[in-house]
């Protein structure tokens, strides 16, 4: 086995996993141990699980070099649904959380034939069903915050296994699950080969339309499933959910070394990416800082990151035609 | 046969087509609601919100011209109302020299992301939205920093009352006045139309800009600087967003951060509804007037009804779905006859 190219090829990985462990090392050390108590830890690992979800859901539409603004729509309307399909209707809870996941999963099949259909980038698509869906999402729920819906729910919600919160465990196992699509499955090598090269893809007799539908719905069917984390851990739905998630959901797959331009997946850097924005956040509360201060430097770092991996992707590009011409 | 041609050129035009739209939903939801027709209430804010939507799409526009998006039309505008209030708050300058603060604040958000696009050769929507990103904090920062928890700059320079209060009626020449329900706000926005509209159709720069937007190996061979081509395109486009959001700022009568977060829609229904192409070469500068006034008859004739916010977003999002797919649906129908033809 070649140690250094498999250093080499995770660097960003690599990277990230050692910032991150620094960066809680850091805030332990500085907070005098007082993240390390039961619940300050249980905390910061529930409310990691909903930026993985979220991150894998853009970046499922970034492997084919779009990308979803409606996530955050979606994942409130979604959210949204399930809430009052318990409250009003008092549907049983499984019923409700799993008509949810299906129509968030409908509406990025929406999404994503739209996108086929018209052959329009998927940025002004999901602009469109962006406005629409917080429109729906305002009708469901107005101002008031539900939260009337059986008890079991955010005791499912409170759960560990083994000292991990239960909903952390599902939004691993879907990471897991996705990353084996991606690496295992055809349709999964399929949708990467369209986002890295449309007609070489359409020349290999693989449907590109194909492929952009099923990133579209993959992305809807994930963040039909950050709604039931959300729903299981926040005490209420109103209808600011969802309003957060924009910069969320691109910062863990940019940083995490997802290529904006298509073609690339990165999981695992994902979910590292999402756990170190975490830290930022949590610093912010520790010192008392104003809540811009993390977008900012979140902006900041997916700029930078993204301006370094485009020069780093040239550079070797140049390198490889150096090569062909000299050697 | 000329007289039927050039009839029927008129009405297969889109402009043709959106002003008789527009002005028929008009009389529609007068009819229908007198109050809709109200002076003061109505009809006075509907075209000074007009004013500054056109001329948030204008900056869209430039960007759309050479194939481009600008996610951060919004932010940028932001950014140059909190220039602008700076300006007036801590250094006591008058309107003009304020403003010209923020355009030139914003213009230079435009060059940076121009010159991180032609750099970086990074596709424009993401070096914008990143930049999005970035300003969204700096911006709320600045605010919460420097006036606590008002949050925003609350100095207003003299004859700010004038432009955001006041019409055309002021001004008489041997006894005709103005109308009254002409805003003094939508000055700026004709100026900027004019001068964008002469850009795109009289200049040899305006020419160079469509061509690098419709084909930038074609207009690269034929000697065209495609590259500073696109940083200028960015950079009309953060100076028009400067300029919107200043004028948003006044209309509001304080320089907050939320200034141009609802930018983003505004700025692509115009130009797209106007008939500009969102892959490049082609604009409609008038057409963006039009198109911003159509999409805010709907919203102020909906909202005169009593439908409340959550059915406009719905129809407006429809009526940015259904604009983008008759664009499609046509172009499938060209293509179609053509190859009947051949």
């Amino acid at each position: 086995m070649n140690f250094k190219l498999f250093f080499k090829n995770r660097a960003t990985e690599l990277s990230l996993t050692i910032i991150f462990i620094l960066g809680f090392a850091l805030l332990v050390a500085t907070s005098g141990g007082v993240l390390l108590t039961r619940q300050s830890l249980q905390g910061f690992l529930t409310y990691l699980a909903v930026p993985i979800v979220i991150g894998m859901a853009q970046m499922v539409v970034l492997s084919i070099g779009q990308m979803n603004l409606a996530v955050g729509a979606m994942g409130g309307v979604s959210a949204a649904m399930m809430a009052v399909l318990m409250a009003d209707h008092h549907l049983p809870i499984w019923l409700a959380l799993f008509i949810g996941f299906l129509s968030a999963t409908t509406m990025g099949a929406i999404n994503g034939a739209l996108v086929v259909i018209t052959q329009l980038n998927g940025f002004i698509i999901t602009l469109g069903t962006m406005t629409i869906l917080m429109g729906f999402q305002y009708r469901l729920v107005r101002t008031f915050t539900i939260d009337s819906y059986p008890k079991s729910l955010p005791d499912f919600g409170n759960k560990s296994i083994a000292g991990f919160p239960l909903i952390l465990v599902i939004a691993i196992a879907t990471s897991v699950l996705l990353s084996l699509f991606f690496s295992r499955t055809v349709a999964g090598r399929r949708v990467l080969a369209t986002g890295g090269n449309q007609i070489a893809a359409r020349l290999s007799g693989i449907s590109n339309g194909r492929s952009v539908f099923i990133a579209h719905t993959l992305s809807g069917s994930l963040v039909g499933i950050a709604a039931i984390i959300t729903i299981s851990s926040l005490p209420g739905i109103n209808r600011s959910i969802g309003g957060d998630w924009m910069l969320a959901s691109f910062a863990a797959p940019i940083i995490g070394g997802v290529l904006m331009a298509g073609g690339t997946v990165a999981v695992f850097g994902t979910v590292v990416a999402a756990g170190v924005v975490r830290l930022v956040d949590i610093a912010r509360a520790q010192y008392l800082l104003d809540p811009s201060i993390v977008s900012l430097t979140v902006g900041i770092v997916v700029l930078s990151t993204v301006a370094l991996s485009e020069w780093r992707r040239r550079r070797s590009q140049r390198a490889l035609e150096g090569k062909k011409v000299f050697g | 046969m000329s007289t039927v041609l050039k009839i029927r050129r008129v009405v297969s035009d889109q402009r043709v087509v959106l002003t008789v739209l527009t002005v028929g939903l008009f009389i529609y939801f007068g009819l229908k609601n007198s109050a809709f027709l109200s002076t003061d209430f109505v009809i006075y804010p509907l075209l000074r919100d007009g004013a500054v939507l056109t001329v948030i799409g204008l900056a869209q526009l430039c960007a759309l011209s050479i194939g481009h998006l600008n996610l951060a039309v919004g932010r940028m505008a932001a950014v140059a109302a909190l220039a602008s209030g700076a300006a007036y708050q801590y250094w006591h300058l008058s309107l003009l020299p304020g403003l010209l603060i923020g355009l030139i604040v914003g213009a230079s958000l435009g060059f940076v992301a121009g010159v991180i696009i032609v750099k970086s050769q990074v596709n424009a929507f993401i070096v914008t939205l990143a930049m999005d990103f970035a300003l969204l904090g700096f911006v709320t920062f600045v605010y919460v920093t420097f006036t606590g928890s008002t949050a925003a700059f609350i100095t207003k320079p003299e004859g700010m009352e004038f432009w955001r209060n006041t019409s055309l009626h002021q001004y008489c020449i041997s006894g005709v006045c103005g109308p009254k329900v002409f805003p003094m706000m939508l000055i700026p926005a004709i100026v900027a139309l004019i001068l964008v509209g002469f850009l795109y159709a009289k200049t040899r720069l305006g020419r160079e800009l469509l061509s690098t937007g419709s084909n930038l190996r074609a207009a690269k061979l034929s000697g065209v600087p495609v590259d500073r081509r696109v940083i200028m395109a960015h950079t009309f486009s953060g100076l028009l967003a400067a300029l919107a959001g200043v004028m948003l700022a006044f209309t509001n009568g304080s320089f907050t951060a939320s200034i141009g977060s609802q930018f983003m829609l505004p700025s692509f229904l115009g130009p797209v509804l106007g008939g500009t192409l969102l892959v490049g070469g082609s604009v409609q500068v008038l057409g963006t007037f039009i198109g911003t006034m159509l999409t805010l008859v709907i919203r102020q004739g909906l909202s005169v009804q009593g439908i409340g916010l959550e059915t406009l977003n719905i129809a407006l999002g429809l009526v940015l779905l259904t604009a983008l797919s008759l664009g499609q649906i046509q172009k499938m129908f060209t293509a179609i006859r053509m190859r009947g033809r051949i």
